[in-house]
């Protein structure tokens, strides 16, 4: 056992500490060291995630002295590691022109609040990624759910506090479920580690005895985790919540924090009951269908808003529709399909975030769409960023967004029928749509305003935060030309996962 | 090796111009430099016989690469040879408008965008590029700026992209049953069982009307008069030579490189496809007869001859696939000799209706006569160019045999009336009424220049197509 | 070169057309421009001359691809139609050297009158289908002009009519072109046709249908129902001498085209007893009759001539349409007297316009007394488009009227016929009390009996061409026999 074998479970150690020690610094120095501590996970993840792509299977880990199933135990594979390096490199780079834009959210005092919970979000989503236990699940699930909340709250507005509330509301809620879930699934099998976990599971379905038991916990699971990561219909919460947080928060939670969830609700599907009971159980179908509507519902009230945050945060809803789609279908090539989308979703929606709040800035911090004509010209770089994120969102060839839906595409192809028909009809119309809100708004930040438009002069984008946003879209770019090689370790990372 | 820089000289130094803020002047030269030298280029191309170059891998059965074959030198040279003379034109049209840097940085960037669908050596590699031709011409229906702009272009994004949806079901048809997106001779299906044939017949079907926006087949045609508002050069060329003809190249490609004839043959989705193309044929003809705008008019006219190369191609014979390429050359030429004429009267003497040109040749003679000639080669009048392509279509469906061909022949003539009646009486009217506008402003010798080009070349055509024609037969026998 | 004449024949005019149009010092004067259009005229008569009497001929002039050959042949009908065509074109030529000095823009009108004498050269000599359609085309574009020559609204309206029906009927025709070229054994034109009826590949109704829409598309050039509507509003708006040539000459290329259609391409045989032979007999002597009608109805007096070459024309479709060797030499000699005839009553037509300003039938009387060798060459030329001996028209008629009888064609063997007679006494009714009145006045006009009238008969450059066209007929209706010989023996090889 190398150093390296040890790296995912500093990496959660080391955001925690973080967390904790950040309370007594000066605000500057914990965006410092939040910044720091993001930076090290990724190295840890990216030398983590080499290492697994020298062995041939996941490896677990022992969380102290007592050996599984006594003691607790993460798992660390080439798909999860390639999530924890995805998911950290995008926080890291959202990082930057996040905090540059702070002040303008968040009062000094609360600032170092924010770093801790920062912190804390990002050790959950480790957590969640690596775990290999249900109640480590639960408990994590919490945290990041209080996080979620201050990143959120923490600007003291009107619109922010109805959001919260109705954030907060819907998602105990689903940890309610959840947790009924969890104690349901202890009672009938005895065990909160999910490897004896699945073996009991087998026993169960092979015995058929508490069957409907069964049922029911996958049911309000599943149900659990789809109210958090908002997925149709259960996404109310989340425009609201996107548009009126500040930036930064609202990259994290609708880029990272949505997909940790559904991350879990995967590793619950493939490590603890198995694809075919879910499949024979009608989930994945229920599933398939709410991801189809969300895409297209989503995309259909995104072009009615007015605001341009608002829209974005109902596109959100539209691409986790996709990941739902992917995963609905049952099949290896749907699940990969939708890990690839959660990976380009992540980066992309962290930089739609930002640039827009680049954009509004520089028009006078109004968000309509009439005042946000020529922004693209006030501030080029936002501008471009903006456009090569619409561009993926849409599906232009060359971004990560074309390869989710050539992916999808193929993945539907493989089922008859009515899925077939259904996946590709529901891409092609997802696409027009997007290319309707987002491509006309590309069109928008570009046009001449209006003569009489004033707009107060505002301070222009620093150069580090015009570079990570860069580097950004750079990512975008490299997914959708150099999407092969991540294809494939999404591909053999599934086989072990389980 | 040609091949990539050919594409990529034209982005890379379109992209470099807002960059280097260049004087008028300079900017001009430098902007003729690269077309022509692009243009060179292609010609090397054209002459050598490149294997393909495969450039980036998606996974082991997509690929972006790019090959020469003999329909993609075909279209490289057309385009290659219309645009430098385009691009002439423009730098005399766009002499006094605002945003000249972003108009040519697009416009250059395009020039690459199509060389790059000429060249593709597959379908997923011709998607990309195709998808990005929307993205880099869309700027340039956009560029004036006034509402009517943004609405025509938002019009043309919206179909394109709708189109692009559609087309995008029939490549992962492909992918999925053919294995991959390589374009064949014959197709990817040859030799095949037929479990599968109703299947590819629907996505080839799906396939068509996505790219069929791009060919503006009826009722996806919408977008073209639209798109008149563009400054002319850019509706000149790109919606009367490149954009357009890209759809009706990706079609053509579709059909015989990638589904093949054997699959398509005799099925519904070629009965269906070939209604639609009868039917646009007619249906372009008579709204350019109702449209009283001359840009309007000649978009639709524009219609009604895509459909014309499709009807050919549509027919899977060599015959046909011919006298489609016949037809997509020649009106490569005379549609854009009659945009550019149309636009000096727009430009320079402010006639945009078909009552503005009343008795305009007292004051411009030579226009007047390119009107007149480009008219007449677009009616059919032997023995100008149209009239030969449209008696190869009539050949080629007469031989084909079948009620819809000859369906097909009629609406062909029956276009060819209409066609006398939309061009040629408001040229007779440029002669024999009494002038609307009395005092054109002064002509450039660069739009002569153009215009004169294109008329030669017309004329020369009509008496010495052999070597042409006989490229043009090679290349459809091969695609078989 | 073999053939050189031929090309000569087409380029002669041309080129003398051009050099009207760009040589500055033909244009200083008008006596010297006409002197020189003259002379290109009388030699393109002695050039065609030439060829009718020399051997057959074939000249191809390039390929637009290698199966359509652009090619000119001087064979029998070649011959008949261009000599025709050239003398009467000469003719009118000299009568518009006087007409034309009180009208504009002689200049182009000299250029386009001898380009289309050009095409229409190039069009009696074609030896393809695909060159006949090309002249076709190319001399509707060189002819429209001279219609639209006075530049006045009605006749650029009229001259777009024109333009819009021969499009639409040259398109009909072109349709046929497509369906026969695979379909028969040469793209030359083949005396009694080349068409291989067994392989035909296409059910033979649906093959038919088309013939029948190309030749009516072909007819409309000769004004026939149901492709007539452009003639009567063109034909009057031109200049006279136009007028003239647009009755008289331009509606035989319309007939020349349907003629070599029938008996070069398909083969009388073919259409002889079908379905597609009666409809087209029905469209021609409906518009025989029609057109005799609306001339009666009709006051203006180009407008009556107008109608009533739309009437005379389709005598001569009847002829041809009969499919037999008799009925064939009374439609060529119907073509040859009508071209005189109209020719001649158009121009008399144009010097009383000229001369006394009048335009309408009702203002003829006591013209003859002011105009008297106008209206006698008037009257007979009235006489001979009637029908009665011994005036050339008589000959023609009784031809086709007794061709038509002698063969089995159901119904039409007595209708045609019949219809030829009831047009007879029609055009007797529209022509003759005009005649009548110029000389006899109207009633009570003894006083105006002693007035001494004025004598304002037209120049001599007028008068002599529509004396010899008059000549012409008297003589020719007198002693047929060599023109019979002619039409005969062409007849003979095409049957």
């Amino acid at each position: 056992m190398s150093l390296v074998h040890n790296f995912p479970f500093i990496s959660i150690l080391l955001c925690m500490s973080a967390g904790i020690f950040t309370s007594v610094f000066k605000p500057r120095i914990a965006r410092m060291v939040t910044f720091l501590v993001t930076g090290t996970v990724l190295l840890l993840s990216a030398m983590a995630l080499s290492l697994t792509m020298s062995l041939d299977d996941s490896y677990p880990y022992m969380m102290g002295h007592f050996p599984a199933p006594w003691g607790n135990e993460i798992r660390i594979g080439r798909l999860e590691a390639l999530m924890a390096t995805g998911f950290s490199a995008v926080l890291l780079v959202s990082l930057i022109p996040g905090f540059e834009r702070m002040p303008g959210f968040v009062s000094e005092k609360k600032s170092n609040l924010y770093c801790i919970m920062v912190d804390l979000a990002l050790a959950a989503v480790l957590v969640l990624i690596y775990t290999n236990d249900l109640f480590t699940v639960y408990v994590f699930i919490e945290i990041m759910t209080i996080a979620s909340c201050a990143l959120v709250a923490v600007r003291q507005n009107g619109h922010t506090l109805v959001a919260i509330t109705r954030y907060m509301i819907m998602h105990l809620f689903g940890s309610g479920l959840l947790l009924l879930g969890i104690s349901m699934l202890y009672g009938i099998t005895g065990h909160l580690l999910m490897v004896p976990l699945s073996e009991a599971v087998r026993q169960i379905v092979d015995g058929g005895q508490y069957l409907e038991p069964l049922t029911v916990v996958i049911a309000l699971i599943t149900a659990a985790l789809a109210i958090k990561s908002a997925m149709f219909p259960f996404h109310v919460w989340a425009p609201d919540t996107y548009a009126f947080a500040p930036p930064l928060s609202s990259a994290i939670l609708s880029g990272i924090i949505s997909k940790a969830y559904i991350f879990v609700m995967v590793k619950f599907f493939y490590r603890v009951i198995g694809m075919d009971i879910i499949i024979s159980q009608q989930i994945s179908p229920f599933l398939f269908v709410c991801g189809v509507a969300g895409m297209i519902i989503g995309s259909v009230i995104a072009i009615s808003q007015r605001d341009i945050r608002r829209m974005i945060a109902y596109s959100s809803v539209a691409q986790i529709g996709y990941i739902y789609m992917g995963l609905g279908m049952g099949s290896a090539a749907g699940t990969e399909a939708a890990m690839f989308q959660m990976l380009a979703h992540a980066a992309v929606k962290s930089l739609l975030f930002l640039a827009t709040y680049e954009l509004i800035n520089v028009s006078g911090d109004r968000k309509r769409f009439r005042y946000l004509h020529g922004a693209g010209y006030r501030n080029i770089p936002a501008g471009i960023v903006f456009t090569v994120a619409a561009m993926s969102m849409v599906g232009i060839p060359f971004t990560g967004g074309f390869i989710v839906k050539l992916n999808l595409a193929i993945a539907g192809m493989a089922f008859g029928g009515w899925m077939r028909a259904l996946v590709l009809v529901a891409l092609a119309v997802s696409t027009l749509l997007n290319g309707i809100y987002f491509l006309h708004t590309v069109v928008s930040i570009y046009r001449k305003p209006a003569q009489d438009m004033v707009y107060p002069p505002s301070e222009k984008m620093s150069l580090p935060a015009a570079g990570a946003l860069f580097v950004s879209m750079l990512y975008i770019l490299c997914l959708g030309i150099g999407s092969e090689p991540i294809m494939r370790l999404i591909e053999t990372g599934l086989k072990t996962f389980s | 090796m040609i091949l990539i820089l050919a594409i990529i000289l034209p982005i890379v130094t379109g992209v470099l111009l807002p960059v280097m803020r260049l004087k008028a002047r300079a900017r001009n030269l430098y902007m003729m430099v690269c077309t022509l030298l692009t243009s060179v280029l292609v010609a090397i191309a054209l002459t050598g016989d490149f294997t393909q170059l495969e450039l980036i891998s998606l996974n082991k059965k997509l690929s972006i690469s790019l090959h020469l074959d003999d329909l993609g030198k075909v279209f490289s040279a057309v385009i290659a040879l219309l645009w430098p003379l385009t691009l002439l034109y423009a730098l005399s049209y766009m002499k006094d408008a605002v945003n000249q840097t972003s108009f040519f940085t697009f416009f250059q960037m395009s020039y690459g965008v199509t060389l790059g669908i000429a060249m593709s050596a597959n379908l997923l590699t011709l998607y990309i590029f195709y998808e990005l031709m929307t993205l880099s011409t869309l700027p340039l229906v956009l560029h004036s700026g006034l509402a009517k702009s943004v609405k025509a272009g938002l019009k043309y994004l919206y179909y394109s992209l709708g189109g692009s949806a559609f087309a995008f079901i029939g490549l992962v048809y492909l992918v999925y049953f053919g294995g991959g997106t390589d374009f064949l001779p014959g197709g990817l299906f040859v030799g095949v069982g037929s479990q599968h044939t109703v299947q590819l017949q629907l996505g080839y079907l799906l396939c068509f009307l996505g790219f069929g926006v791009k060919a503006a087949i009826f009722p996806v045609h919408g977008w073209l008069p639209t798109a008149a508002v563009a400054p002319t050069p850019v509706t000149a060329l790109l919606h009367a030579v490149a954009v357009v003809k890209s759809g009706v190249f990706a079609i053509i490609r579709v059909t015989y490189f990638s589904f093949g004839t054997s699959v398509l043959e005799g099925s519904y989705a070629q009965y269906i496809s070939l209604a639609l193309s009868a039917f646009t044929i007619v249906f372009g003809s008579a709204m350019a007869l109702k449209e009283r705008h001359l840009k309007r008019r000649l978009a639709y006219s524009t219609v009604a001859n895509l459909s014309y190369i499709l009807f050919g191609a549509l027919l899977m014979s060599a015959q046909g696939l011919y006298a489609g390429l016949m037809h997509l050359v020649f009106h490569a030429l005379m549609k854009i000799t009659l945009f550019l004429v149309v636009g000096v009267f727009n430009r320079r003497a402010h006639a945009y209706y078909i009552e503005d040109v009343r008795g305009i040749a007292k004051a411009l003679p030579v226009l007047a006569v390119v009107f007149v000639i480009g008219s007449l080669a677009m009616t059919g009048i032997p023995p100008l160019i149209g009239f030969v392509s449209k008696w190869s279509l009539a050949e080629a469906a007469i031989l084909s045999g079948g009620l819809l061909p000859l369906l097909g022949v009629s609406a062909l003539l029956i276009s060819a009336v209409l066609t006398g009646i939309y061009l040629i009486v408001p040229a007779v009217t440029m002669y024999t009424r009494p002038p609307v506008i009395l005092a054109p402003q002064k002509v450039e010798s660069g739009f002569y220049v153009t215009l004169l080009a294109l008329s030669a070349m017309i004329i020369a055509l009509s008496f010495y197509s052999g070597p042409l024609l006989d490229f043009l037969y090679q290349t459809a026998l091969g695609a078989i | 070169m073999e053939g050189l004449l031929l090309l000569v024949a087409i380029l002669l005019p041309a080129i003398g057309s051009l050099m009207v149009v760009f040589m500055p010092w033909l244009n200083e004067r008008r006596e010297e421009r006409c002197f020189f259009v003259g002379v290109i005229m009388v030699l393109e008569c002695i050039v065609v001359l030439l060829i009718a009497l020399d051997a057959e001929r074939t000249l191809v002039l390039f390929e637009m691809t290698k199966q359509l050959p652009i090619a000119l042949r001087s064979d029998g009908t070649s011959r008949v139609f261009s000599a025709v065509m050239a003398l009467m074109w000469t003719i009118s030529g000299f009568y518009s050297f006087s007409y034309m000095k009180h009208e504009q823009n002689e200049k182009s009108y000299y250029a386009f009158y001898l380009m289309t004498l050009a095409s229409l050269m190039a069009l009696t000599l074609s030896g393809t289908m695909v060159t006949m359609y090309l002249f076709f085309e190319m001399m509707t574009f060189i002819s429209m002009p001279m219609v639209l020559h006075s530049r006045t609204k009605e006749a650029v309206a009229a001259g777009i009519k024109y333009l819009i029906y021969s499009v639409a009927g040259a398109t009909m025709g072109l349709l046929g072109i497509f369906m026969l070229t695979p379909n028969i054994a040469s793209p030359y034109f083949v005396e009694g046709g080349s068409l291989l009826v067994e392989q035909l590949n296409l059910p033979h109704t649906a093959f038919q249908v088309i013939l029948l829409v190309t030749l009516i598309g072909f007819g409309t050039k000769a004004g026939m129902f149901p492709m007539h509507g452009w003639l009567p509003t063109a034909h009057p708006v031109a200049p006279s001498p136009a007028s003239a040539v647009l009755s008289g000459v331009i509606t035989k290329a319309g007939v020349l085209c349907i003629f070599r259609m029938i008996f070069y391409v398909i083969g009388p045989d073919y259409l002889r007893g079908t379905w597609v032979q009666w409809t087209l007999l029905s469209c021609a002597t409906i518009t025989v009759f029609m057109g005799s009608m609306l001339a009666l109805r009709e006051k203006v007096l180009k407008k009556r001539l107008a109608y009533s070459s739309v009437s005379q024309v389709s005598y001569v479709l009847c002829g041809v349409f009969i499919l037999d060797t008799m009925a064939l030499d009374g439609a060529l000699l119907q073509m040859v007297f009508h071209a005189l005839t109209k020719d001649a009553l158009f121009l008399c037509a144009g010097a009383i316009i000229l001369q006394a300003g009048v335009t309408r039938v009702d203002e003829m009387h006591n013209l003859g007394k002011s105009m008297p060798w106008t209206m006698w060459m008037f009257t007979i030329c009235a006489i001979s488009l009637v029908g009665i001996p011994p005036l050339g028209g008589f000959i023609a008629k009784w031809y086709i009227a007794e061709g038509a009888l002698i063969t089995s064609t159901p119904v039409f063997s007595w209708l045609v016929p019949v219809v030829l007679l009831i047009s007879a006494m029609l055009t007797a009714a529209y022509l003759l009390p005009p005649s009548v009145s110029s000389f006899f006045g109207g009633m009570a006009q003894a006083e105006t009996a002693a007035i001494a009238y004025e004598k304002k008969d037209p120049p001599l450059m007028m008068m002599i061409p529509i004396t010899i066209l008059t000549l012409a007929i008297m003589l020719l209706g007198i002693f047929p026999g060599f023109m019979i010989e002619v039409f005969t023996s062409l007849a003979n090889t095409l049957f």
